[in-house]
């Protein structure tokens, strides 16, 4: 089973649109409330991250199996100016909401898995999931 | 904790301030930071009047050698007036005197010079 | 683990929706301890909360329970927040240690043995305000000779204490005790002046003591001016030299003097954070610090400069502002 489906972000109501849209993939999955509200607020961040720093980009989703567990993966890409230091980025405290437990550092913490792939100039492409348990 | 500095532009290329307070670790960066806002530009004046300063160590001392060095790399001239005899005496230690123009209070114009 | 505390909160949220005693709070404040130190973050507890109440109360309106999906969500960011809290006082944790380390790294690389000359009593005390210290007092000798630096690097800490290896180095470049110390001041200010940034600047004083003439000779880089206390007319004096503090600009004239001692006279060399105390009632004066000094005189070196440390540590009411750094050079 390989279900997709994605968002454009071109507008800030768009993180609305592809948090609905994360929010019935989970529900689907079947994620209980908390961890629904986790993911949500995972594709809010990125969303908003696509929105303020590259201008437009695309969320997709998908549900995702691995072994014998159901889950979802969030893929973010954008064809943005790139991270140049993806380490400072991923520090906490570092972000200008520093303090505020936001930026991708939150993202991390609410998925179980991470990674970003990044390039100056080209953009950011950042997958983060979590299985349900 | 407490300084003040005010600076204004008096003319063209003459900027005039005022400082008062104490200077010490705790507010030289609120010193540094408000001297920073000055816009180097070539052949500039800054004249900065120390009358108010009540206490400076030698953090503040840092503050005017790094400030005068950036005057001087504008080709600009640095001016510091009204200095207490205890300030005067920092800069006197300091050698500073010899390559900065520094003016001491009315009372204490007099600079001594001899050995 | 969550299964035991979603039993726990249920049985305390049941007691106290039935008796609404204080006991029932306390327990309820006890339980959130518990859910702190397993990592329970703030939507898990409304999530139990929910759920207790879905077993407690499944009467209530649909509205009540959405109402909960929105204080999750709402949730999330303290969570998020906590964490990141978490963390981020381990990291300052681990700064901390690593600040120690580097205070003892540096109380070993800059450590200076206090010789012992035949006709010279010698005494030294050099205490940091914070940490690191930002004096520095280095000591050159050989049978005859002893030469002895004291410097202040201006701005303390961190980067007031990697300044001062750079002149360690400086230091140990030269070629023993004999140095003149305008030589000293010009080879340590072509180095300081290469490698320092724009507000980062070092006051030195050097001098060297020749035991054979009972000459004191000495030079001064923007240094605090010792003191000079001569026996036979029970006085003190300052020892100035004119030269500019180090590292402002590379090629500086010093001047250097000498001086005579004699039997009981003594050299009183000090950092500004000697001259510059302050007590309630305002400075210090350098009157007061002579007068603690003259006191004291008949004492051995060290001695001399443990009892002035104390005394004015007394008048500042223990609370050290600056790094405080005294010696004394005294003919026996």
């Amino acid at each position: 089973m390989n279900l997709r489906s994605s968002v454009d972000i071109i507008t800030e109501w768009d993180i609305v649109a592809a948090r609905q849209l994360g929010r019935n993939e989970a529900k689907d999955v079947g994620f209980g409330t908390v961890d629904q509200a986790r993911i949500t607020t995972a594709i809010s961040e990125l969303a908003r991250n696509i929105y303020l720093y590259a201008g437009k980009g695309k969320i997709e989703i998908r549900q995702i199996t691995d072994g014998n567990l159901k889950g979802l993966l969030v893929i973010a890409s954008d064809k943005g100016p790139g991270i140049a230091d993806v380490r400072k980025v991923m520090e906490d405290g570092y972000t200008t909401s520093g303090g505020l437990g936001a930026g991708l550092p939150g993202v991390k913490r609410l998925m179980d898995d991470f990674k970003i792939e990044t390039v100056l100039g080209e953009g950011t492409t950042i997958s983060a999931s979590k299985l349900l348990r | 904790m407490n300084i003040s500095v005010e600076l204004q532009t008096i003319a063209e290329l003459h900027i005039k301030g005022l400082i008062g307070g104490e200077i010490d670790a705790f507010t030289a960066p609120i010193l540094r930071e408000k001297l920073a806002e000055v816009t180097l530009q070539d052949n500039i004046h800054v004249e900065l009047n120390l009358q108010d300063v009540s206490y400076m160590d030698s953090t503040g001392l840092g503050v005017f050698v790094g400030f005068y060095k950036s005057v001087i790399a504008a080709n600009g001239h640095m001016e510091l007036t009204g200095l207490s005899s205890r300030l005067k005496r920092l800069f006197d230690i300091t050698g500073l005197v010899e390559i900065m123009d520094i003016q001491a209070r009315d009372e204490e114009v007099k600079i001594d010079e001899t050995v | 683990m969550p299964q035991e505390f979603k039993r726990q909160y249920r049985e305390i949220l049941e007691q106290y929706t039935q008796r609404q005693t204080e006991h029932n709070l306390y327990e309820g404040q006890n339980f959130s301890r518990q859910l702190i130190q397993k990592n329970i973050s703030p939507e898990e507890v409304i999530s139990i909360h929910k759920a207790s109440l879905e077993e407690l109360m499944p009467e209530l309106p649909n509205n009540v329970w959405h109402s909960f999906d929105l204080l999750i969500e709402v949730m999330i960011r303290y969570g998020l927040a906590l964490k990141e809290h978490q963390t981020l006082i381990k990291k300052q944790e681990n700064f901390r240690m690593e600040m120690e380390l580097a205070s003892n790294v540096q109380q070993t690389l800059l450590k200076t043995k206090v010789p012992e000359m035949n006709s010279l009593d010698i005494g030294m005390i050099s205490v940091p305000a914070k940490e690191m210290n930002g004096d520095y007092t280095h000591f050159l000798n050989d049978d005859t000779t002893v030469g002895i630096a004291v410097a202040d690097v201006i701005g303390k800490g961190i980067p007031a204490a990697l300044c001062m290896s750079m002149i360690k180095y400086g230091m140990d470049s030269l070629n023993g005790a004999e140095t003149e110390p305008i030589v000293v001041l010009d080879v340590i200010n072509r180095i300081v002046e290469k490698s320092v940034s724009d507000s980062m600047f070092i006051s030195m004083f050097y001098g060297t003591y020749d035991t054979s003439t009972s000459v004191f000779t000495y030079a001064s880089a923007g240094h605090e001016p010792p003191l000079f206390y001569c026996a036979k007319s029970n006085s003190f004096s300052e020892l100035q030299a004119k030269g500019l503090l180090l590292g402002v600009i590379p090629n500086v004239k010093y001047e250097q003097h000498s001086i005579s001692l004699g039997k009981d006279d003594f050299v009183v060399m000090m950092t500004d954070g000697v001259t510059e105390c302050r007590s309630k009632e305002g400075f210090i004066d350098q009157k007061t610090v002579m007068d603690i000094i003259e006191s004291v005189r008949d004492q051995s070196a060290q001695d001399m400069v443990e009892y002035v440390f104390h005394k004015l540590e007394e008048l500042q009411e223990f609370e050290q502002r600056d790094d405080f750094t005294l010696v004394i050079f005294k003919k026996k």
